[in-house]
């Protein structure tokens, strides 16, 4: 038996089981029809060298999709999600789903391309995002839809108008400042250079001139142009009667700029066209840096909302019906196939199926329905066709309900006042008002506007904020740096203040906690038996028992075949069946034993799994969900920073004591639904506390998005990971302990650093008032006071963890 | 060093150097910079077949283009 891989998708698989061909004189395998139905297509039509721009890439097996493309016809579809230009045209966005690398771009839009009436077809390879003009007349949405499918993708619509428009913009808009500012600054830096040798060694007034021109030019388009968002934020801090960081940064730069053109003009004084740009560049990255982090989360909610269906099978009178979501009414019968998502709460009316409930209680292990048992929307129907009345409209449901939290919270994410803030609010006020009395007092001392103006604009320049300005983003620049070497990403600079600040720690169990997957305990062989038997028969089913059962088998013995199984059957909830050579193979729960007439030993607190060849027990296995390594030390260290540590579970209360315990919470809430997880972080809130939240699941989405500080694991859902604030790449406890840590010192370096910048103006203004600041004092005491900054924030880098050692 | 040499030297170097930032300024309004994986992996498409690609799709719009002058000519009053 050799392993080879499937031309098309490039997995790899026995050679026994693929599907071989002839083409060409060519022997070709594939492993499953979806795969050579593509490679046909694309022989055909002409789109070969695609296998050539794939390389060794691994491809998803082709799925086939039926039916529902009706759908995209529809006008409620058509109102929602396409864009009509004037001169005819339609315009939709799309997600393309299973786009692993370039080529399958380039495919994508080759055969959209080819497509008559397509008139244009872009698509992102960063976020898969694509967007397709068409001409109505020509082609219709279906059939665009159907000829992505047909090579093996599949395209979900969304509204760009949502939210991400407006992200990109702004990123756009801030990036093409940022060049701006860096460009003039830069060039001023080598004129200052000029400028200062000049100043000690001397220079003719001619050429100062000059300089003074060029900076002047190179000035103006940083402070009008990338600045103009600090005179718009100051701008608004006017109108809500707040004096702010934009408020300081944009009076400082102005008033410094007025003061150069000043000098440049009277031929008197010193230019400080330097500190303008310099001032403006290093505020507008820290910004920048804000605004990239904020585009992200926008991407995969898109991704939920447009994989949410908009229609739903319903039966009246024996007629099936597509009927939109908005017009089922409580009562209606609706199908549910398998694979479909519900939408709309219900009951269970005629047959059975499993559900996949992950995305509401963050259980792995799918759920049997029967009959009066309650549907909920967001789970996923698995295995078979079922017929159930609808308890809720669609508004009402769950789903919606879930998706409208999530966008509200993300909204209403609740902003801890920055200290920087705070700091800068009164340090400007207090600036404004010294500059202005300075000014008022030198012209009532010597009667002479001109001289009163210089040093009351001199006030300003010498307290200039570069070193408060500096002081947050440097520190916090180190922090984040240092974090990502420990596999820990924060989002947003602003978290780490926030953490640093936070008392509550919240813990989801499952996937954070535990690992989120059964795995054996104790294994118990009764009668020796052949295990490549039992490695056959849990092969055949996914279910998270059988995949812990398999992964058990495979990290004790080496040597496993696989064997060909015949009638294999797969009851729901119970177990697997089959035959192997006339011998009955049986795995499963204690429930399915005993329906064979086997009695077992059931008592155990964890999940129980066993083995039956014909009719024989053979063994027996205990399975729970483990706790991630390092889980109690990490809760330990963290209560030993005086942070209370809580536990918030969809499972139930045994299970969840039991991990409590075993981590060491003492406090600790079961059985939430995730709007519940939420409604208890909005009740921490109400105590006057600052919760940080972490969690895996699309179950804990809500609550992340509420909580003041989200951590997600880095293998979490799509969603989790995109409203959360701070991702932990390698998923250990111990990170958590690691990032309060870091947010804790990183904190101290910005109180210090803010703390020195104060003092230094202390110094400084007074001198300034006095009249005694001549333009070498300003040049060395800024950037003296700038690499102190620097120079403090570098310190974090020595934080040391336990360890290390 | 005279006047003139130190005003040609610095304004020929910034001009220099703004053309270039223009021009990348330019490349970003446009969103040529929007995908940067695709960016990159473009140079590894590029060639004949891309730019078949390119003009058959200005082809399709011209197409379209004429065919929708002819209706409005149908349509219009007659000159």
């Amino acid at each position: 038996m050799a392993d080879c891989t499937c031309t098309h998708c490039n997995l790899t698989f026995d050679e026994s089981v693929m599907i071989n061909e002839e083409h060409n004189g060519q022997t070709l395998h594939f492993c499953c029809r979806g795969c050579q139905g593509v490679y046909h297509l694309l022989e055909d039509e002409g789109l070969g060298t695609f296998y050539e721009k794939l390389g060794d890439t691994k491809l998803q097996p082709p799925s086939a999709l039926e039916g529902d493309l009706e759908k995209f016809d529809l006008e409620g579809f058509e109102k929602r999600y396409v864009t009509v230009h004037d001169d005819g045209l339609h315009e939709i966005n799309l997600i393309i789903e299973g786009i692993h690398c370039s080529a399958c771009v380039w495919l994508n839009e080759k055969v959209l391309h080819k497509l008559e009436g397509v008139m244009e077809a872009t698509i992102n390879y960063t976020n898969n995002k694509a967007k397709v003009i068409w001409d109505p007349e020509e082609v219709k949405l279906s059939k665009i839809i159907e000829t992505i499918r047909s090579i093996g993708y599949n395209a979900y619509p969304y509204d760009p108008k949502l939210q991400e428009e407006r992200a990109v913009k702004t990123r756009k808009s801030y990036y093409m400042r940022i060049l701006v500012a860096v460009f003039g600054s830069m060039n001023i830096m080598w004129l200052a250079v000029a400028h200062y040798a000049g100043y000690f060694g001397g220079i003719e007034q001619s050429f100062k001139d000059i300089l003074n021109v060029a900076e002047f030019i190179l000035a103006t388009p940083v402070l009008f142009y990338s600045g103009w968002i600090f005179f718009r934020g100051a701008y608004y801090g006017y109108k809500n009667k707040t004096v702010n960081m934009d408020t300081l940064v944009a009076s400082g730069a102005l008033s410094a700029y007025i003061y150069s053109i000043y000098a440049m003009v009277t031929q008197r004084g010193e230019v400080y066209f330097d500190s303008v740009t310099m001032i403006i560049t290093f505020v507008l990255v820290g910004k920048y840096l804000e605004v990239l982090s904020k585009k992200h989360a926008v991407d995969t909610l898109d991704h939920i909302i447009g994989s949410t269906p908009t229609e739903v099978t319903t039966i009246k009178e024996g007629v099936k019906s597509l009927v939109g979501v908005d017009n089922v009414i409580i009562g209606d019968i609706i199908e549910l196939k398998p694979g479909e998502k519900v939408v709309i709460d219900g009951i269970l009316t005629r047959g059975a199926a499993s559900f996949d409930e992950s995305s509401l209680t963050g259980e792995n292990e799918p759920v049997y329905k029967e009959q009066g048992d309650e549907i909920l929307s967001g789970s996923i129907c698995l295995d078979s066709t079922i017929h159930y009345e609808a308890k809720k409209d669609a508004s009402s449901s769950l789903l919606t309900s879930i998706v409208n939290l999530l966008e509200e919270s993300i909204t209403k994410k609740p902003r801890i006042e920055q200290l920087a803030n705070t700091v800068s609010g009164y340090f400007s006020t207090v600036i404004l008002i010294i500059a202005l009395l300075t000014f008022a007092g030198w012209f009532y001392a010597t009667g002479s506007f001109e001289q009163a103006l210089i040093i009351g604009i001199s006030v300003i320049v010498i307290a200039c904020p570069c070193a408060l300005g500096l002081a947050t983003p440097m520190a916090s620049l180190v922090g984040i740096s240092m974090s990502a070497k420990r596999n820990i990403l924060f989002k947003e600079a602003t978290f780490l203040e926030t953490m640093a600040k936070s008392r509550l720690l919240a813990l989801d169990k499952t996937g954070t906690i535990t690992e989120g997957k059964p795995s054996v305990q104790t294994e118990r062989v009764l009668e020796a038996f052949d295990f490549s038997l039992l490695y056959s028969l849990v092969n055949t089913s996914s279910h998270p028992v059988s995949k812990g059962i398999l992964a058990h088998l495979e990290s004790k013995h080496e040597k496993l075949e696989s064997y060909q199984l015949e009638d294999i059957k797969t009851i729901q909830a119970k177990g697997v069946e089959a035959s192997y050579h006339g011998k009955k193979l049986t795995g499963g729960n204690a429930a399915f034993m005993q329906a064979s007439g086997i009695t077992v030993d059931e008592q155990s607190e964890y999940t129980l799994f066993y083995f039956a060849i014909d009719d024989r027990l053979v063994a027996r296995y205990e399975l729970s969900d483990t706790i991630r390594e390092g889980a109690a030390e990490a809760v330990g260290m963290i209560r030993e920073m005086g942070i209370r540590v809580v536990m918030l579970t969809g499972d139930n209360e045994q299970s969840a004591k039991r991990v409590a315990e075993a981590v060491g919470i003492s406090e600790f809430y079961a059985r939430l639904l995730p709007d519940e997880k939420a409604k208890k972080i909005d009740q921490f809130h109400e105590e006057g506390e600052i919760v940080v939240m972490a969690g895996d699941g699309i179950n804990d989405t809500i609550a992340l998005a509420s909580s003041d500080i989200a951590i997600a694991m880095g293998n979490g859902a799509d969603v989790a990971i995109s409203v959360s604030d701070v991702v932990l790449l390698d998923e250990s406890p111990m990170s958590i302990y690691e990032s309060y840590r870091l947010s804790r010192r990183t904190f101290r370096a910005v109180k210090e650093n803010l703390g020195f910048s104060l003092m230094y103006n202390v110094v400084a203004v007074p001198l300034a008032v006095a009249g005694f600041v001549n333009p070498l004092v300003a040049a060395l005491s800024m950037s003296l006071s700038s690499l102190v900054v620097v120079g403090n924030s570098m310190r974090i880098k020595t934080l040391k963890f336990k360890k290390d050692k | 060093m005279s006047e003139g040499i130190v005003i040609l030297m610095i304004g020929v170097s910034t001009l220099l150097g703004a053309l270039g930032l223009i021009g990348l300024l330019w490349g970003i309004k446009t969103g040529q910079f929007d995908d940067h994986s695709k960016f990159i992996d473009s140079a590894r498409f590029d060639g004949e077949d891309a730019l078949r690609d390119a003009v058959m799709m200005e082809e399709k719009k011209k197409k379209r283009h004429e065919k929708k002058k002819k209706d409005e000519k149908a349509y219009g009053p007659p000159d």
